[in-house]
């Protein structure tokens, strides 16, 4: 008998990539963050074998959640088929053995960069979003040591400054993606680059979402219905992006989140940013049989949750 | 034994060479041209910060250093300052320049489309430790064995620096700026008359003042240290700065240097050259801004980071580390490694001088207190 006989075959990776120990610390810390909603947990972030940067913190999570009977959707700005979700995707599948999908409705867990997808989110359902910037304070108060001590007061001063000197210099309000919401009536949270059309999404939603930043070490939760209010004033409202007269140039819906797509003419078209969605509408136009989910916003724009969008 | 002793000092640095170069082994033409050939990023990063286009020459430079890439550089820019300047080359133009790699961020699809070209972005950074081992691995689907099984890209048949499997031609990717301009998000360029290049202000040949000529700010970000600009750049990204960037475009390709014969006038090319170049726009209220770098050689980073600093060094009250003086001179690489290493020189003279003056404090300090 050899010392070799006696030793386990040599084994270089774990099951999902990450080591035991690693996974434990981001359960944890996922579990605190879901207890205090909105609240930006620190984390140790270890590196993967993609870029800083690149979606390593949603990665973290993902990996940390997945089990061989899950089923990963993984979308970038709404597409399944953009380079990077493919990318990590496959990584996912390869170091968990999972199934993947592209249905929404389908997936246990979804991570994505920069989307909702257009269909309703179920109680199951875990959406993981990547998050280049946890915190929203950023703009007002770069400083992380004096953002955290703003948090803990719950001054938000700044903020509300910001919003009004927006309206003071352009009568609008300027906020692109990444449009800051209150949590639980508590912490002001950075709802990721989401477009502004997806921000209301948050509000009440039956799913559990995990945000997690790999790079600035920071992951936080807006457990199943939760209040989650974009900043506003009471007379002037937070809006979304306007979707009115674009028509996907492929499905031809309408009242959904559209890419325009540059054309050589000087012209632009228009696409639905959700990929798994537009393949299904193709499918149901060709006669399949195919299950679509409830949308957030129906036909004529109108949000599920009756008044929430002024 | 001091290190500046008077006597023997000049032995002392003859030998402290030779130490070096046994230490690092020798280096022959078959040496430099593998570097050349198998660094070709690192070659790209000497000859960009050097600002000479000398593959050759940087392999060189990389090989008799060891690998100091300040080291590298210097030499490079030394060499640079013994060749004489005999002509301007005619602006690089995109539509004739052969374009590997065209990404842009803001849109899924632009005319002419996203061309991924040669990256490493969406690779599975696994180290190949079967290389070391010197045996092919077996692919089996689903389990992991070895690094080399997360990687599924096939394997190349291509000689380095040989593209057979990917046709290059001379492509007019319209820009992506163009649509911007036409759908009045971007402002128009500057009406320019004819311009002759040997006109243009050059940070070679004139001291940099500030704020300087345009010129002089893209021809210093061209040559500046990529560290330094990726430091500086990078503050601005994670929320120093006053930017909201989009990475508009990135290219990599190869550009012809064409220059304009003497006695004939008519324009040809003296050759190829690798170039990288940037484009980032970022939200002003009403309109886009944009910001633009690029440099000698294909480095990513660098001309990223810096088309973020154009953008922030352009703004009325930048953050002190985003104002143009504070950024362009200290990323010049030779300058800031020169000087940083300079400590090393002996400062016993102006140390005695510091040494005085707190002993005379000490002294006054006690008389006080007697």
């Amino acid at each position: 008998m050899t010392l070799a006989d006696l030793a386990h075959p040599r084994q270089d990776y774990s099951y999902a990539f990450l080591d035991e120990f690693a996974k434990r610390e981001l359960r944890r810390r996922m579990l605190k963050a879901i207890a205090i909603p909105g609240y930006q947990v620190p984390y140790a972030s270890r590196e993967l074998p993609i870029a800083r940067g690149w979606g390593t913190g949603g990665l973290q999570v993902t990996l940390s959640l997945v089990g061989p009977r899950d089923t990963v959707k993984v979308i970038d700005q709404g597409a399944d088929d953009s380079v990077n979700a493919a990318n990590l995707r496959r990584f996912i599948a390869r170091v968990a053995g999972v199934a993947t999908t592209t249905d929404t409705l389908e997936a246990t867990i979804i991570q994505s960069r920069h989307r909702f997808p257009e269909e309703r989110l179920r109680e199951s359902q875990v959406l993981v979003l990547q998050v280049p910037y946890p915190e929203p304070l950023m703009a007002v108060q770069p400083s992380l040591t004096l953002a955290r001590k703003m948090h803990a007061d719950a001054d938000y001063a700044l903020m509300w400054l910001d919003l009004y000197e927006q309206l003071v210099r352009h009568n609008t309000f300027t906020g692109g993606a990444n449009y800051p919401v209150i949590v639980h009536q508590r912490y002001l949270m950075a709802s990721s680059p989401i477009p502004r059309w997806d921000t209301p999404m948050f509000h009440q939603a039956a799913h559990l979402t995990l945000l997690s930043a790999g790079r600035e070490k920071r992951l936080y939760a807006v457990p199943p219905y939760t209040d989650v209010r974009p900043i506003e004033f009471s007379d002037v409202y937070f809006q979304i992006e306007d979707q009115t007269g674009r028509v996907c140039a492929q499905t031809g819906a309408v009242s959904k989140f559209m890419n325009e797509v540059p054309q050589p003419d000087g012209s632009a078209r228009y696409y639905l940013s959700d990929t798994g969605y537009a393949e299904k509408l193709l499918r149901r136009a060709r006669g399949e049989p195919v299950e679509i989910g409830e949308t957030y916003y129906d036909e004529a724009g109108q949000f599920y949750h009756d008044g929430f969008l002024k | 034994m001091g290190y500046v002793a008077a006597r023997g000092g000049e032995q002392a640095i003859q030998q402290a060479e030779q130490l070096f170069q046994q230490l690092n082994g020798p280096i022959d033409a078959a040496f430099v041209r593998a570097v050349e050939q198998f660094m070709p990023y690192l070659v790209d990063r000497v000859m960009g910060e050097g600002s000479l286009y000398a593959p050759e020459l940087a392999a060189l430079a990389l090989a008799q250093t060891g690998g100091d890439l300040y080291e590298a550089v210097l030499l490079l820019r030394a060499y640079r300052s013994t060749q004489p300047r005999l002509a301007y080359a005619e602006p690089i133009d995109d539509a004739t320049t052969l374009t590997l790699r065209r990404i842009s961020a803001a849109f899924k699809d632009i005319p002419g489309g996203q061309i991924l070209g040669p990256t490493l972005d969406y690779s599975h950074r696994i180290l190949r430790t079967d290389v070391l081992d010197e045996r092919p691995t077996t692919k089996d689907e689903g389990r992991i064995t070895s690094p080399a099984d997360l990687d599924d890209v096939p394997e190349s048949q291509d000689q380095p620096g040989q593209l057979a499997s990917f046709v290059l031609r001379p492509s007019s990717l319209p820009p992506v700026a163009g649509w911007l301009r036409l759908n009045g998000l971007l402002a128009d360029l500057p009406e320019q008359g004819p311009l002759s290049p040997a006109d243009l202000p050059d940070v070679t040949r004139d001291p940099i003042r500030f704020p300087s000529p345009r010129a002089h700010r893209l021809q210093s970000l061209a040559r500046a240290d990529t560290g330094g600009v990726l430091a500086l750049g990078y503050a601005s990204m994670r929320g120093y700065g006053l930017a909201h960037p989009t990475v508009n475009e990135v290219r990599l390709g190869y550009a012809d240097v064409r220059l304009r014969h003497p006695i004939s006038g008519a324009v040809f090319s003296a050759g190829r050259i690798r170039v990288s170049q940037a484009e980032i726009v970022s939200n002003a209220a009403d309109q886009l801004e944009l910001g633009f770098a690029a440099t000698l050689g294909w480095n990513e980073v660098k001309t990223i980071a810096a088309a973020m600093l154009d953008i922030e060094m352009s703004k009325p009250a930048p953050h002190p580390a985003h104002e143009e003086e504070f950024v362009l001179y200290h990323t010049e690489p030779v300058e800031a490694s020169g000087f940083c290493i300079h400590y090393k020189l002996p400062h016993y003279v102006t140390f005695g001088s510091i040494l005085d003056t707190i002993r005379r404090v000490q002294a006054e300090r006690d008389m006080v207190a007697i």
